[in-house]
C-alpha cells in the first residue's frame, strides 16, 4: 500500500477521534457510543500512523 | 578537588563532543521543520494536572484566558528576543557556550542540578500515570495534601510504572522517540475530545450559548479547594512565562534554536505553547470540573473519554518520561564515565521510581515547575550579560576560556548569590524569578567589571 494512502486513513481516523466527541456534544450519541467511537478512531490512528511512519519515502 | 572538577569536564565534554563544533550553514533547517517540531512540544501527562489546579486554586475564567494568553504570549517572546538570537548568533548548544563563558567546573554542577531536576519531572509524569493505572485497581488516589504516600497499592502501582517505563527507556530510547511522535498529535486531540465530550455534563447547550455562564459558575468560579490557595491572573500570566523558563530564558532551547536559519524562528514556539499550554490546560480544567473538582488525573481522563482517555494518559506520562530518562541519565554521565549506557538510565529510572512514590511530586507541581525555572534561570542572566552586555561596556568577553579557569568564579559567586537574593525576596514563589534575572544579570555585569580592574589579563 501506497504510504500516502497510510497518511490518508491516519488523518481519517484522527478526524473521527474529534468527530465522536462533537457527535456526543451535540446528543447524538451516547456516552457509551462515544467512548467505543473514540477507542476505535484511536487504535485506527497508531495503526495507519505508525505505518505511514515506518514506510520509506519512496514506495 | 580542581583536578577531580577537570576529570569530570572532561568526561561530559566526551559526551558532547558530537556538538562541539557550531552547526554549519548547510545544516540549518527551514522554519516549517521548526513550526512542525514545536507543534508536538508541549502535550506531556503533566498538562493534565496543571490546567485543573488552576480550576483547584480558584482561578476565574476571565483570570485564566487573559493571563494564559499573555503569559504564552511573554513565553513566546523571551524565546524569539533572549535564546533564539544567542542561539544563532553562537550556533553553540548550552553546554559548550557556559563552559566558554563558566567554565567547565561550573558546567559539572550545572549538569548534575539538570540530573537531578529532571528526575523529579519524569517522577511526577509517572506518579500522573499511575493514577491511570490505580483506577483500573480500584486504588485510591493520593489527596491533593498528601506528601507520603497513602497506600501500598499507590506504592506498588507507581514503581511497577516506573520499573517499567525505565525498561523501555533502557531497551530503546530511539525507537520510543519515533514512537512519540507518533502519539503526540493523538494526546492533544485526546484533550480536546475529553473535554468536549464533558461540557454536556456541566449543562453546556449543543449550540454554546450558555458556555461563558458555565465556565463561570462550575469550572473556573474563583472558589479555591479547601487547603488551595487563591490564585489571579498574574499568578497564571507568571506561570505560562516561567514554566518553560529554564528552555528560553534558561538558553537551553539554545540546542534546538541553532539550526534556525533566523532568530524570528523563536515566533514559532506559539505554535507549541498555544496548543499545549493554553488549549489543553483549558481542557483539563474542564475535566477535572467533570469529576467534581478531585485531582484524580486517571479519574478525569477516563471520566471525559473512557479507556481511550486513560491510554492517553498513560502514553502522555510514558512518552514525556522517557526523554526527561535519557536526559537525566546524558547529564549523570559525567560522574559515571566508564557506565554503560543502560546502567546509567537505569540508576536515574531508579532513582525516578522512588520520587514518583511520594504524591507531593505532583500534588505540588507547580510550585516544584517555579522552583525549576529559578534554579537554572540565573545560568541563563549570566550568559545574556556576558553575551550583550559585556561587549557593549568594553569588557572582556569569555575571561573563564582565555585565562583557563576551571570555574568562573564571579558566575559561580552570582549563581549562589541570586539564589540566596530570591530565597529572601518577600515574593510570591510564582513571582521570585524576574527580579531575581534582573539582579544575577546586574550582579554579574558588576563582578566582571570589577574583576576587570583588579586582575590583570593572565592572572585569576
Amino acid at each position: 500500500m501506497k504510504r500516502r494512502a497510510f497518511a490518508v486513513l491516519a488523518l481519517l481516523s484522527l478526524a473521527f477521534c474529534l468527530a465522536f466527541p462533537a457527535l456526543r456534544f451535540l446528543g447524538r450519541i451516547s456516552v457509551a457510543g462515544f467512548r467505543a467511537g473514540l477507542l476505535a478512531a484511536s487504535a485506527a490512528w497508531f495503526l495507519f500512523a505508525t505505518l505511514w511512519a515506518v514506510k520509506p519515502k519512496k514506495d | 578537588m580542581a583536578f577531580k572538577i577537570a576529570t569530570l569536564a572532561g568526561n561530559l565534554d566526551k559526551l558532547y563532543e558530537f556538538d562541539r563544533e557550531p552547526v554549519t550553514p548547510d545544516k540549518l533547517q527551514s522554519w516549517t521543520r521548526f513550526a512542525g517540531m514545536f507543534a508536538g512540544e508541549h502535550v506531556a501527562a503533566t498538562e493534565f494536572v496543571i490546567g485543573a489546579f488552576f480550576v483547584l486554586h480558584g482561578v476565574t475564567a476571565r483570570d485564566l484566558l487573559l493571563g494564559l494568553l499573555f503569559g504564552n504570549l511573554l513565553a513566546v517572546l523571551s524565546w524569539a528576543f533572549v535564546c533564539a538570537p544567542i542561539a544563532v548568533r553562537t550556533r553553540l548548544t548550552l553546554y559548550w557556550y557556559v563552559r566558554r563563558i563558566a567554565g567547565p567546573g561550573l558546567m559539572v554542577v550545572y549538569n548534575i542540578a539538570n540530573a537531578v531536576l529532571y528526575c523529579i519531572l519524569a517522577g511526577a509524569m509517572i506518579s500522573v500515570s499511575a493514577t491511570a493505572v490505580g483506577l483500573a485497581f480500584k486504588i485510591k488516589s493520593p489527596a491533593l495534601t498528601d506528601v507520603l504516600p497513602n497506600s501500598l497499592g499507590w506504592v506498588l502501582i507507581a514503581a511497577a510504572l516506573g520499573i517499567l517505563f525505565t525498561t523501555l527507556a533502557v531497551l530503546g530510547f530511539e525507537k520510543l522517540s519515533r514512537f512519540a511522535q507518533v502519539c503526540s498529535p493523538w494526546i492533544f486531540i485526546i484533550f480536546v475530545a475529553g473535554a468536549l465530550a464533558t461540557l454536556p455534563k456541566l449543562g453546556v447547550r449543543p449550540d454554546f450559548s450558555n458556555f461563558v455562564e458555565i465556565a463561570r459558575t462550575k469550572i473556573w468560579n474563583g472558589v479555591a479547594a479547601a487547603g488551595q490557595e487563591k490564585l489571579g491572573f498574574a499568578h497564571v500570566l507568571f506561570f505560562a512565562w516561567f514554566c518553560n523558563l529554564a528552555m528560553h530564558i534558561g538558553l537551553s532551547d539554545m540546542a534546538v534554536f541553532r539550526y534556525a536559519r533566523r532568530w524570528s524562528y523563536g515566533f514559532l514556539t506559539a505554535f507549541g505553547v498555544y496548543p499545549g499550554h493554553l488549549l489543553c490546560w483549558i481542557a483539563s480544567g474542564i475535566m477535572v470540573a467533570g469529576v467534581g473538582r478531585e485531582m484524580n488525573p486517571g479519574a478525569m481522563a477516563y471520566e471525559a473519554a473512557g479507556l481511550a482517555g486513560v491510554g492517553g494518559l498513560l502514553l502522555a506520562g510514558w512518552t514525556t518520561a522517557n526523554p526527561t530518562l535519557y536526559r537525566a541519565g546524558l547529564a549523570l554521565q559525567s560522574i559515571t564515565p566508564n557506565w554503560p549506557r543502560w546502567k546509567i538510565t537505569a540508576t536515574a529510572g531508579a532513582v525516578t521510581t522512588v520520587l514518583a512514590c511520594f504524591p507531593i511530586v505532583f500534588m505540588k507541581l507547580l510550585d516544584y515547575v517555579a522552583l525549576y525555572g529559578l534554579i537554572l534561570m540565573p545560568i541563563g542572566a549570566i550568559v545574556f550579560a556576558e553575551h550583550w552586555i559585556l561587549p557593549r561596556l568594553g569588557l572582556e568577553q569569555y575571561r573563564a576560556e582565555n585565562r583557563g579557569w576551571i570555574i568562573n568564579g564571579p558566575a559561580l559567586s552570582v549563581w549562589a548569590a541570586t539564589l540566596v537574593f530570591v530565597f529572601l525576596l518577600p515574593l510570591h514563589l510564582y513571582f521570585k524569578w524576574l527580579p531575581g534575572y534582573l539582579f544575577a544579570v546586574a550582579a554579574y555585569t558588576a563582578l566582571s567589571a570589577l574583576g576587570r580592574r583588579t586582575a590583570p589579563r593572565g592572572r585569576s
